[in-house]
């Protein structure tokens, strides 16, 4: 009777202690680890803005290079994952008529450019990689990407007309200089 | 008495002995049978397992493009269980995704679940829920109680993930990764 006592108790005891761990085993439990691989991508940029679109001069004076056009603001941008530097070009679409007044044309050897008050240069150069018209060309500014990608600056561009031994018809003189930005 | 007249009798004895021979008993043993079906509980990323955002806006709120549809299936012993809770989290919260030498924190990736708990987008901020997750880099995505009704059961849910740049600074260009992680525990 007793050994019979002993067995039952035995195997409540058992049976007790075996269902306190599966309890302790039910909380906390764990599942597996699932994964969602997440990816984003920031495009390279590379932008010139001009605070305006506009550029005038008022009075053509003849014979002179105090011909000086509204300055221009312009911000360059870049945001970039290669490269060594920036470049600002500007450059005309048909050179030998930069500006025109009907069939009366100013060419791109007597507009000059410069950006913060650095010397002026006639838009006269060769395209910079595949930026600009060879002729009509000149590179406003290189800068140097080597220790950052991601930056950008704002420069004055002047504009004038050197019309040194020139003389103009008078009218109204029109044109458009195109400004880009290239990475090399 | 002769043994011709004590005969009978003694057949009779034999015979009894024989029978309690038979009748003898040994000691009753006990076998206590015990066996438990484990409980059991997993996830299982149905579908948008891979999330890709081609072109990342700065100064703004990108979407991944799809849900991460997840099923969590469980079979538990409602007496043992309380709740089965789904949590994402990231195992580097400052570093949820990383580009080059440019990390976004968890804080600027939001989840929503609207079967679950955030059904507004939420920054992975939280705290980890019973010993699963991160400390600031986890996200409760439901907590479910457990009872004889569901006690083997499963769900499935959509989770909505966001990359909020609002007010972050520009990101260099290039490619950012992380891995989210996806987890359900029992409480």
């Amino acid at each position: 009777m007793y050994s019979r006592r002993m067995n039952a108790l035995l195997a409540a005891t058992a049976l007790f202690l075996f269902g306190a761990t599966n309890a302790r085993a039910q909380v906390g439990l764990t599942s597996n680890v699932a994964t969602v691989a997440l990816t984003a991508t920031k495009a390279a940029t590379l932008s010139v803005t001009a605070a305006t679109s506009v550029a005038t001069l008022a009075n053509i004076t003849d014979g002179s290079n105090a011909n000086v056009f509204t300055p221009v603001s312009l911000t360059t941008a870049w945001n970039l994952t290669a490269g060594s530097s920036v470049r600002l070009v500007g450059w005309f679409g048909t050179p030998a008529q930069a500006l025109a007044n009907g069939t009366d044309f100013i060419p791109s050897s007597k507009v000059e450019g410069r950006v913060n008050a650095i010397a002026y240069a006639p838009f006269t150069g060769a395209p910079v990689g595949a930026v600009g018209v060879a002729g009509g060309s000149l590179q406003l500014f290189s800068e140097s990407v080597a220790g950052s990608f991601l930056g950008s600056r704002t420069d004055q561009l002047d504009l004038r007309l050197d019309l040194t031994g020139t003389t103009t018809m008078a009218g109204d003189y029109t044109g458009t200089l195109n400004l880009q930005a290239i990475v090399q | 008495m002769s043994i011709r007249s004590c005969g009978p009798k003694l057949l009779a004895l034999s015979a009894l002995l024989a029978l309690g021979a038979t009748e003898l008993q040994a000691q009753a043993q006990i076998i206590s049978l015990a066996a438990v079906a484990l409980g059991n509980l997993g996830v299982t990323i149905q579908s948008g397992g891979i999330q890709a955002i081609p072109g990342i806006a700065d100064n703004a709120v990108n979407n991944f493009p799809s849900p991460v549809v997840i099923q969590t299936a469980w079979n538990l012993n409602p007496g043992q269980t309380n709740t089965v809770n789904l949590v994402a989290y990231f195992s580097l919260p400052a570093q949820a995704m990383v580009g080059g030498s440019t990390q976004i924190p968890s804080s600027r990736v939001l989840g929503r679940m609207t079967t679950g708990l955030p059904t507004t987008f939420t920054a992975i901020t939280q705290n980890g829920i019973g010993g699963v997750g991160t400390a600031g880099g986890s996200l409760n995505l439901f907590s479910v109680n457990i009872g004889g009704a569901n006690k083997n059961a499963s769900r499935t849910d959509n989770l909505d993930l966001q990359l909020n740049l609002v007010g972050f600074p520009p990101l260099p260009a290039g490619a950012y990764a992380g891995v989210l992680n996806i987890r359900a525990v029992t409480q």
